[in-house]
């Protein structure tokens, strides 16, 4: 869940580039992104993720029973970018993100967007509405290319915020023993495993992963006491996008016709000129 | 190209350079001005306009602020590196690693040392040299392709 973020992380890109999200979604899947390769000043444009995964999958959800994948994305863009208010986002843009809430990470970075998690068998493609700055106004931004990074997820996480395991991950046995008590409750598995030297250890275990072992069945250390119910996962990609000027790209095509005219008088000047080596027979 | 220049070949200084191989220059379309005041500007022109579009459209980024503190998650030397960045990693003993990458300029100061054992320029006369430059070039793409892989995948490029 985005929130976990937002309430542990002031930022959700760390100093080495890995988004927090991976802290919880420890599988890796490809995910895609595509945004316009420049963007003119105070434009609106969309930013789009691609959380591709087979729609039949089936994932464990928190009550242990089976059930279709969420996803959810982040999308850090650079400074100044920010989110297109509604009243700027056209009627198509507004068909294409239906039933997507997006919000800012938080009041510290309005460049910074996230959604979900959302259903993703409807939201295979995220599409994000975005704001480009205007330098006029904004003193930090400048014409130049920027990078966009983005994260995005399908299905639940592996570890909770608070380091526990979630019953979305394989279990395993933290020693060498036997398992002398196998106990149902209500929404947990215990496992009672007796170590060589006789101790107890109690695993418990959440509904949802299967379990592979049996009562009396002897452990070594880091066997698996379940199989790993998880098929989804988080990826991470980065891309660039230009900030464009329309007075660099105006003065850029007048500057173009200007070399293309003098290239034609140049060919046309020595046409002229051969005519009169040709006339001569000076050459 | 209408104004084409006969080689006088009743000169004896240039029927001579001729054998020699030489004195080209001295028949076909005239350098100045034909070339050099004309064409050359408009590849010159061509080629501003190429950079300059280039500049303009496609800016170069600014990175990351270095910070020595964090190692990025992937880490990759400049593109021309990648070959030897792969040997280096893929080759478990890091001193046999290091003189590996340290072959590579030695191997290609040796060349002119031995590139004259074979006294022909043309390249299908030199089956020995052109066997070896056409396997490094493939080995090194190949390397270099594996040097944006996983490790596991670093040799076999996921294809096999």
């Amino acid at each position: 869940f985005p929130v976990f973020a937002q309430q542990a992380y002031e930022n959700p890109r760390e100093a080495t580039g890995r988004i927090v999200c991976a802290n919880c979604h420890l599988a890796q899947k490809p995910v895609e992104i595509e945004v316009p390769q420049a963007v003119l000043p105070d434009t609106v444009f969309e930013a789009v993720v691609e959380v591709p995964y087979d729609l039949s999958l089936q994932q464990v959800t928190g009550n242990g029973t089976k059930g279709p994948l969420n996803v959810g994305a982040v999308v850090i863009l650079p400074e100044g970018f920010t989110l297109a208010p509604k009243d700027r986002i056209s009627s198509e843009l507004k068909e294409k993100t239906k039933g997507l809430i997006i919000t800012p990470y938080n009041e510290a970075n309005p460049n910074i967007l996230v959604v979900g998690p959302v259903p993703g068998k409807d939201h295979q493609k995220l599409v994000f509405p975005v704001l480009s700055p205007n330098p006029a106004e904004n003193k930090n931004v400048h014409f130049i290319k920027y990078p966009v990074y983005v994260g995005a997820n399908r299905g639940r996480g592996q570890v909770n915020p608070t380091g526990e395991k979630s019953n979305n991950t394989v279990y395993t046995s933290p020693i060498d023993g036997q398992i002398v008590k196998l106990e149902k409750s209500d929404n947990v598995t215990s496992f009672s495993i007796k170590s060589k030297t006789g101790d107890i250890i109690t695993v418990k275990v959440p509904f949802g992963p299967d379990i592979l072992v049996k009562e009396g069945q002897t452990l070594v250390a880091d066997q698996q006491l379940t199989n790993d119910p998880n098929v989804g996962g988080f990826g991470q990609v980065e891309t660039e996008i230009v900030l464009q000027s329309p007075a660099r790209v105006k003065g850029l095509i007048a500057f173009f016709f200007t070399v293309i005219l003098a290239q034609i008088l140049l060919v046309l000047k020595k046409k002229q000129f051969e005519k009169v080596q040709l006339a001569e027979m000076n050459f | 190209m209408s104004v084409l220049k006969k080689p006088d070949l009743t000169d004896p200084k240039l029927r001579a350079k001729l054998a020699k191989g030489m004195g080209h220059n001295y028949y076909g379309e005239p350098a100045w001005p034909n070339d050099l005041l004309y064409i050359f500007p408009v590849v010159i022109l061509g080629t501003l306009a190429c950079v300059i579009g280039l500049s303009v459209l496609a800016p170069s980024p600014i990175g990351e602020k270095a910070d020595p503190f964090a190692t990025p998650l992937e880490i990759l030397p400049e593109w021309y590196f990648f070959p030897t960045f792969n040997l280096l990693r893929v080759i478990p003993n890091k001193l046999l690693g290091v003189l590996s990458m340290a072959a590579v300029p030695v191997g290609l100061i040796t060349v002119p040392f031995i590139e004259s054992v074979n006294k022909f320029q043309n390249p299908f006369r030199r089956p020995v040299a052109m066997t070896v430059f056409v396997f490094s070039v493939v080995f090194a793409i190949w390397l270099g392709i594996g040097a944006t892989m996983p490790i596991n995948k670093a040799l076999t490029l996921g294809l096999f």
